[in-house]
């Protein structure tokens, strides 16, 4: 396959989203006054993972699904060995100098890890869905002890959408969200002080103001006073004068929403919903299994984090640390999200079509049957 | 179909985002905006200069002096709990308050407003806590003005205080907008002239970031300060006449007095002095419990200010009254003639001179230079109660001044009507309720239920001085404002006129000028202070707390002078005095003798 009839079954519009998330991020963090050089830094570091990745046959991956489980199981306890820790919680290594959240890479890990094993068959057996179980509960108990709460969603929902993408039965779906259901009123008891407390002040924000309700309700104020125009870049009076706590990772989009107003923040989700149906059409042509459930993982990881970042930012669900994929500051949610992106288009470029017809909408087409 | 399904999901979340945003950015982004603008603009007030204080010739009474305050924004402390519990600590170290009292004040008010933590700091520890803000973040030091007092022993009681608005200003002063913890006049001219000295505020909005820090400011209104008050007071006068009443009062072994000097063509008070004193700087500079109860408890009650507001009896000096009442009515005249025995008995009851022997047949003039107590039982009966508080009241007795003081007392003026409202029961016959004509001669010499305060004996006294003109007392010279322009300046008032003809006055005067010049008495002092004793005086000794003999008196003396053109009249009080001859009239004296060596020395101009 040459560059140039590989430039052409790349998904364009993938690449041009993933563009525009890219510019919106570094304009948003800029504004948030982090370091926007280094931000730049690791969109460049992710680029090329995103390039590795993309060229890279994600067929050969699957062989190497045990290793990589070994090496996030390693990584994850690394942290607890040997992390850093940062407002209370153990989630850095320090990898030549450079700060490095292993739990990011554990989200595409989880996801490449999961497709492999699903894909052996064509549907989910009791047996391999007790074993998926089994697969995830070491790596999400690693990091819900860290303690990084946001994270462990992600792997949950992770794992509950891929299974449900692998054609998992509708039972087994069942007993997932039945356990959770049971889970739900222990929550409190599995909890750390401060994580029962955002839950508290996420039922009542109003009850703590300046303590641990500040976060919410000054991200909601900042948000809310973006009307429906906006601000202007760099005009926040909320953001710009820091009353936004962590405003350019977890509350960056309340920063966006203040500054573009509505009108940008649903361009925002816009674009965000275009990327996630690009990902799901990807998996739609996907020539195996492998590679469907590859890029229906990627979708979920990037769903959630989607979901839950802007809802908490927006007083819809209570507060956890996830950043906004390529909008919030940080180099392992950057270059990992990248890299998820770039095994996409792994997959994307590697499609068996069939093609049915040029139609008014474009080329349809087909995977091919195997 | 569960990659459509999975589709449909996101569009479906994203959507719900979508709604829960446009209700955030549309529905409440007013209210949120107004939020965020809360949050970042505040209104600061920036204070007015409250106005000075002069005496009558520009002498200042009274500076805004610079004071350091340490104030704390809340939300500029550390968001971290252990390093704010250790800022905590420290300010509460720095401050000597209880770390939770600290905290408390800190969790009162709004978290972007600067809470004062500490509202005086010397100067040593202005320096010591101003090296150490950095380590102290939130904190500041704000500079203030306070008002400093000259010589607050001497003027403390006419100038008076400033303090923080309490509930009890806010109900009076409520409606002319004034702010919690604004400082406002509580007592003296400073309450007084509140509305001329107090200036108005002006304020900026300012930009301030998350931590408390000003960013910018967006727009500000200037101060307008208080007007200047030029007092009618003579401060050097005022000094005198503290000097030589405190001086007297020391050599008669006594510890609280009064005297009121004034002008009785025109009203205008000269001197105001009450003693014992007290620090009004105390006051301004935050008073220590302690230093306040020792003022609340000392028993010669330093925060009276006796010249306006003690009310005691005026015993003899009251006698020009029953004299004027009697020539004016007709029952006697300037020539008639009247025993002076030791006694008169009036139904059984005897009343006494102050003489145990008779001093023969005399007119009122000499009836008030020996101050014949006889005599005037006599005249008091033939005048009636009634009558004669006519005439006192027409004198001004009875009346609280309106002048620019807040807790001016009126005295009191009995007559029957008077004492029957005084029963509970309405039993005309009982003692208690009847007036009596013992009731009578002795309110003829001052006494009975009669009382007075130094502030109107100053005015009575001016009103003989003048020819029957009860003057508005007044402290007040002239007001200027903040450019030095003059918005109001003094006009004398005449609150009343004593209905007496000039010559039934000119002969209760011929009687005042004869006390004075009586020899071996009165005329010893002028004599020794080297004063002429050109004018017109009056000594008393009030008997007070019940009746009888061998009562506790106070010590008077009323004067004017010169007995021609008189320009100046007072009154000297002193608590307790025994003798007024030999206590209160040689303060009297010491006082003119000032006042005569000042006004020449400002009649050549030398001063």
């Amino acid at each position: 396959m040459t560059t140039i009839a590989a430039w052409r079954r790349l998904d364009h519009l993938q690449l041009l989203l993933i563009g525009m998330l890219a510019a919106l991020g570094l304009m948003t963090v800029y504004s948030a006054q982090a370091d926007w050089g280094r931000q730049l830094l690791w969109l460049l570091l992710g680029v090329c993972a995103y390039i590795a990745a993309a060229a890279f046959d994600y067929r050969r991956l699957r062989a190497l699904a045990p290793g990589l489980y070994a090496g996030m199981i390693l990584i994850l306890l690394a942290v607890h060995l040997v992390g850093h820790s940062a407002l209370g919680a153990r989630r850095w290594l320090s990898v030549a100098g450079f700060p490095l959240e292993p739990s990011e890479l554990s989200k595409l890990l989880l996801v490449v890890i999961l497709a492999a094993y699903l894909s052996r068959s064509e549907s989910v057996s009791w047996r391999s869905f007790g074993l998926t179980l089994l697969l995830v509960a070491p790596g999400a108990g690693l990091i819900l002890t860290q303690p990084d709460l946001g994270t462990t969603i992600v792997f949950l929902a992770v794992l509950f959408g891929m299974l449900f993408l692998a054609r998992a039965r509708a039972w087994q779906l069942f007993s997932l969200v039945f356990a959770a259901g049971v889970a739900l009123p222990l929550l409190p008891y599995l909890l750390h002080g401060y994580q029962r407390r955002r839950l508290e002040i996420f039922l009542d924000p109003n009850q703590d103001p300046l303590g641990a309700g500040y976060n919410l309700l000054q991200a909601r104020i900042a948000v809310g006073a973006g009307g429906l125009f906006g601000q202007g870049w760099l005009h926040g009076l909320q953001g710009q004068l820091g009353f936004v706590p962590e405003r350019a990772t977890d509350f960056v989009f309340a920063i966006f929403a203040e500054e573009f107003g509505l009108l940008g923040s649903l361009v925002l989700l816009a674009v965000f919903g275009l990327l996630l149906i690009r990902l799901l059409r990807a998996a739609a042509v996907a020539p195996d299994r492998f590679g469907e459930l590859l890029a229906g993982g990627v979708f979920v990881m990037i769903l959630v984090q989607v979901v839950e970042n802007v809802g908490m930012n927006i007083g819809l669900l209570p507060i956890a640390g996830i950043p906004l994929p390529l909008i919030s500051y940080g180099g392992s949610a950057t270059i990992t999200t990248l890299a998820a992106l770039g095994l996409v288009q792994s997959v994307v470029l590697r499609r068996r079509e069939v093609v049915l017809g040029d139609g008014a909408l474009g080329t349809i087409t087909r995977r091919a049957q195997a | 179909m569960r990659l459509v399904a999975a589709a449909l999901l996101a569009v479906l979340v994203i959507g719900g985002l979508a709604v829960k945003l446009a209700q955030l950015q549309v529905t409440d982004g007013a209210i949120l905006a107004g939020m965020a603008r809360a949050n970042t603009v505040h209104r600061v007030t920036l204070e007015a200069d409250r106005g000075i204080i002069y005496d009558r010739h520009g002498v200042p009474l009274v500076a805004n002096s610079p004071i350091w305050s340490l104030e704390v924004v809340p939300a500029g402390m550390p968001l971290d709990a252990r390093a704010r519990a250790i800022e905590l600590a420290e300010l509460a170290r720095i401050t000597a308050q209880p770390e939770l009292q600290v905290a408390a004040d800190l969790a009162a008010g709004d978290p972007y407003s600067s809470v004062p933590l500490e509202p005086s700091l010397s100067q040593e520890q202005e320096l010591a806590i101003n090296e150490r803000l950095p380590q102290l973040p939130g904190a500041s030091i704000v500079q203030r003005a306070v008002r400093t007092y000259v010589d607050p022993l001497v003027f403390g009681h006419v100038l008076g205080y400033v303090g923080p608005l309490n509930d009890a200003d806010l109900k009076r002063l409520g409606k002319l907008g004034y702010q919690p913890g604004e400082v406002v006049g509580k007592v003296g001219v400073e309450a007084g002239l509140e509305t001329l000295l107090r200036g108005r505020n002006g304020w900026a909005d300012v930009e301030v970031d998350a931590r408390g820090a000003i960013v910018r400011t967006i727009a500000t209104q200037q101060p307008v300060p208080g007007d200047s008050v030029y007092l009618s007071l003579d401060a050097s006068l005022q000094r005198a006449t503290a000097q030589s009443l405190a001086a007297g009062l020391v050599r008669d072994g006594k510890t609280a007095g009064a005297s009121v000097v004034l002008d009785p063509r025109t009203g205008e008070v000269l001197a105001l002095v009450s003693l014992p004193g007290y620090d009004t700087n105390l006051f301004t500079h935050g008073i220590s419990q302690a230093d306040y109860s020792s003022l609340i408890n000392n028993p010669d009650r330093p925060l009276l200010n006796r010249a306006i507001a003690g009310q005691y009896a005026p015993g003899s000096t009251f006698k020009m009254v029953t004299a004027t009442a009697g020539l004016q009515e007709g029952k006697i005249t300037a020539a008639t003639l009247l025993s002076c025995p030791p006694y008169l008995n009036v139904n059984g009851w005897i009343y006494h001179n102050w003489a145990s022997y008779s001093l023969g047949q005399m007119n009122v003039a000499k009836a008030l230079a020996t101050s014949c107590d006889t005599f005037f039982y006599q005249v008091a009966a033939m005048v009636g109660d009634v009558t004669l508080a006519k005439y006192a009241r027409a004198f001004g007795f009875g009346q609280a001044k309106s002048i620019e003081m807040p807790g001016v007392m009126p005295g009191l003026v009995p007559d029957r009507f008077w004492k029957q409202l005084q029963c509970g029961v309405p039993d005309l016959n009982s003692d208690a309720c009847r007036w009596n004509t013992g009731d009578t001669i002795t309110f003829g010499i001052g006494q009975s239920y009669l009382l007075t305060t130094p502030l109107n004996q100053a005015v009575y006294v001016a009103a003989l001085a003048n020819g029957g003109q009860v003057m508005r007392p007044t402290l007040l010279d002239d007001v200027r404002d903040a450019s030095g322009r003059d918005i109001q300046s003094l006009h004398p008032q005449v609150t009343g006129t004593v209905p007496a003809s000039a010559a039934n006055l000119m002969a209760v005067r011929e009687g005042m000028r004869e006390e004075i010049n009586r020899p071996y008495n009165m005329n010893y002092w002028f004599r020794a202070a080297g004063v002429p004793a050109d004018g017109g005086g009056k000594t008393g000794t009030a008997q007070w707390g019940g009746s009888g003999l061998d009562l506790p008196t106070h010590a008077w003396f009323v004067f004017f002078a010169p007995y021609a053109q008189p320009e100046v009249a007072l009154s000297v009080f002193v608590e307790r005095g025994e003798l007024s001859e030999v206590e209160a009239a040689p303060i009297g004296v010491d006082v003119m003798r000032f006042y005569r060596d000042h006004v020449g020395a400002i009649r050549a101009g030398t001063v």
